[in-house]
């Protein structure tokens, strides 16, 4: 299993580097940034990626905006990008739990799940977008490409 | 008796050094525009005009408000509020969302920096100075988003400073009002601007900006109805200006008053066009052709439309009109169900990418209405092109009504194609989708509801009582509507409610009252209350 993951995240790698370049997240308040300088930092921490100062201005612009789901979602992606996939994981719960059609927190989650070799959650999360976006959309396809790449990657090291 | 003993000035000049306080009904014998007190330390030569310039500002007459700003200064250079009023004037209208264009932006900060170093009388004109330069603070680097907010608090510490400054006051409500964001449903920044402007309206009833603004914060589905007191005022206070002819109709396409929306865009369309204000007059004539078709008078509708396509010199970049130049006819077409002609509608491209996505979805629903399903498809994969675009110049809000177009088309094309589960679907989510959110303040209506289309389509597939939640759930929203009673009619009906299926009729038949009498509907409605 720790083998198979090791792989798995390596193949993941370009597959999830779409949505590491995505130049605009789905938000569902995209106006909230503009009022907390806390939230404008992060995103610019963000983009520079320097991962542990967006996730230190994210908590402090959560702290003031906890039903916030996009701040859950770009708190859960910052760590993410830390390796903490545990803390990630509950964020993007939360984020989903704040509300369930965040197109952002499932794709994301999905990724964090097959980082972590665990297809089947990811998969539940590619459902959901597909029921979300219906139609095409960049988060879902970006879902799906990571999880194609997982499997693929898989059926390589599986006898 | 000349215009002023009429409207009774209230007009008193104070020496020149001191402040001056006024109170004035601004008529100069170029017409009324309400009256308006701003205490200013300007020159009394100037104050007719700085007034008159404050009351245009208050109506959102840009062209005539920077015009008049700009010949206060010329008279005295030392005026520096009037610096403030075409910085005002150049954010353009703050419940847009678009804000100062980049020359305007260039312009206001130059007009700034001139009002700072320009030794006013008074700490609280450099203060009405600084809480304008807020919004153009680091224009080029922030979102409009942010810099509205940045007004907003910029403002709301102004009224803070002055309590006893009504401008101040009323202009934090505006400045608040233009925070509303078209996701929320609680609708908090427009109910906080009402809670400033109604004492407000009881003092000063016939002030331009609390009456304008009272109607933009109650420009919403459920609280429409308080602001038909406003809305009939405003007209009457500031006749001159073409955008208090045009506002009242905000509340009154809201409320389904088609007649009196009819009638002030058509006062408002006629004063912009012989004031030279283009984009105000495809702005009116919009709300109008949309007041007349829900009336069923298709002929002055076309008429409306006619009228405004000849006229030039539109500013590309504002919304104002070229939403209005893509919607008319599209509107002129899917009302009447016009589906053929709706196929033939030619989409114009514009900076901005929306306008266009209605002529697309019209075609689209024109195409799949008249069975030719790879041209609605033609249609849908421009629908996602644009969809894309706007995701990808970071507008949310009109990605947001593209998507719903983009559900809805591909909701009837499943349909045509036998798929009727995912047509269900896909059309439920776009009513769902659009009902979260709500319609920018340049449509009086999106070219159809999807709700009523989620509706037209529970009939398609023989469901009628289930189409009668939406028609009714959709009137809830958009009251009135011509569409909305015919299907809600069709769908009692369907249902075995009889009774209820002639009640909507007669509103249809009456709604029709003064109509051309031309649609199939109206025909459909007689033969069925003439049954026995």
């Amino acid at each position: 299993m720790a083998v198979r993951c090791a792989l798995c995240g390596l193949a993941l790698a370009a597959a999830l580097a779409a949505g590491t370049a995505r130049a605009e997240p789905y938000e569902v308040n995209p106006d909230a940034a503009a009022r907390d300088p806390d939230y404008a930092a992060g995103k610019a921490a963000m983009e520079r990626k320097d991962w542990p100062q967006a996730v230190l201005r994210f908590e402090k612009a959560a702290t003031g905006d906890p039903q916030n789901p996009d701040l859950q979602n770009y708190l859960g992606y910052s760590l993410r990008n830390l390796k903490q996939f545990e803390a990630a994981l509950r964020h993007y719960q939360q984020a989903l739990l704040l509300d369930p059609r965040h197109r952002g927190a499932h794709e994301y989650i999905g990724e964090t799940y097959l980082l972590l070799g665990d297809l089947a959650r990811a998969e539940r999360h590619l459902t959901a977008l597909r029921e979300i976006c219906l139609l095409s959309c960049e988060e879902l396809e970006d879902l799906a490409r990571a999880v194609a790449a997982f499997r693929a990657q898989r059926s390589t090291v599986q006898p | 008796m000349n215009s002023h003993a009429i409207h009774g000035i209230v007009f008193a000049i104070c020496a020149a050094a001191a402040p001056v306080a006024t109170a004035h009904e601004t008529d100069e014998g170029e017409g009324r525009l309400g009256k308006v007190a701003f205490q200013n330390s300007c020159n009394p030569r100037v104050q007719e005009q700085l007034l008159r310039g404050v009351a245009m500002l208050h109506s959102f007459w840009y062209s005539e408000g920077e015009k008049t700003f700009r010949a206060v200064l010329a008279q005295d250079p030392s005026c520096s509020i009037a610096t403030w009023g075409i910085a005002s004037l150049l954010m353009s209208n703050p419940l847009a969302g678009q804000g100062a264009s980049p020359k305007g932006a260039e312009m206001a900060q130059a007009l700034i920096t001139l009002g700072r170093q320009t030794p006013s009388r008074t700490q609280r004109e450099r203060d009405y100075l600084e809480a304008v330069a807020a919004y153009y603070e680091d224009w080029a680097n922030r979102p409009e988003r942010a810099r509205q907010q940045a007004r907003a608090k910029a403002y709301e510490a102004l009224a803070e400073r002055y309590r006893g400054d009504d401008e101040a006051q009323i202009f934090s409500a505006l400045y608040i009002a233009g925070t509303q964001a078209a996701g929320d449903q609680s609708y908090s920044a427009y109910l906080k601007a009402v809670a400033i402007l109604e004492p407000q309206f009881a003092k000063h009833p016939d002030h331009p900006g609390v009456a304008h603004y009272l109607i933009h914060s109650y420009d919403a589905p459920p609280i429409a109805d308080k602001g038909l007191t406003a809305a009939r005022r405003y007209a009457g206070i500031a006749p001159a200006a073409p955008h208090a002819l045009h506002m009242p109709s905000h509340i009154f396409t809201r409320v389904g008053a088609w007649e009196e929306s009819a009638a002030a865009n058509a006062r408002s369309a006629a004063v912009a066009v012989k004031g030279d204000e283009p984009d105000e007059a495809y702005h009116a004539s919009d709300y109008m052709a949309y007041a007349y078709l829900q009336m069923a008078r298709d002929e002055e509708a076309r008429r409306a439309i006619a009228a405004v396509q000849s006229v030039t010199g539109i500013t590309p970049s504002r919304s104002a009109a070229p939403y209005a130049i893509a919607l008319m006819p599209a509107r002129y077409a899917v009302e009447r169900g016009a589906w053929k002609e709706a196929m033939q509608l030619q989409p114009q491209s514009s900076v901005l990418y929306f306008p266009e996505a209605s002529t697309y979805f019209a075609r689209g629903l024109g195409a799949v209405h008249s069975g030719d399903l790879a041209e609605a498809q033609n249609n849908a994969d421009a629908l996602a092109a644009i969809h894309k675009r706007l995701l990808e110049a970071k507008n949310a809000y009109w990605a947001g009504e593209v998507e719903v177009q983009r559900f809805a088309l591909a909701a009837w094309l499943a349909l045509a194609g036998g798929k009727q589960d995912d047509a269900l679907k896909l059309m439920r989510a776009a009513a769902d989708n659009e009902d979260r959110s709500e319609k920018n303040i340049v449509t009086p209506g999106r070219l159809v509801p999807a709700r009523e289309l989620l509706g037209e389509m529970l009939l398609e597939v023989k469901q009628p009582a289930l189409a009668l939640v939406e028609f009714e759930a959709s009137q809830q929203r958009e009251p009135n509507r011509f569409r909305g009673f015919y299907g809600a009619a069709r769908a009692a009906d369907g249902a075995g409610d009889r009774a209820k299926a002639a009640a909507y009729y007669r509103q249809m038949l009456a709604l029709a009252s003064k109509g051309d009498g031309t649609r199939p509907e109206l025909v459909q409605a007689k033969a069925y209350l003439a049954r026995p």
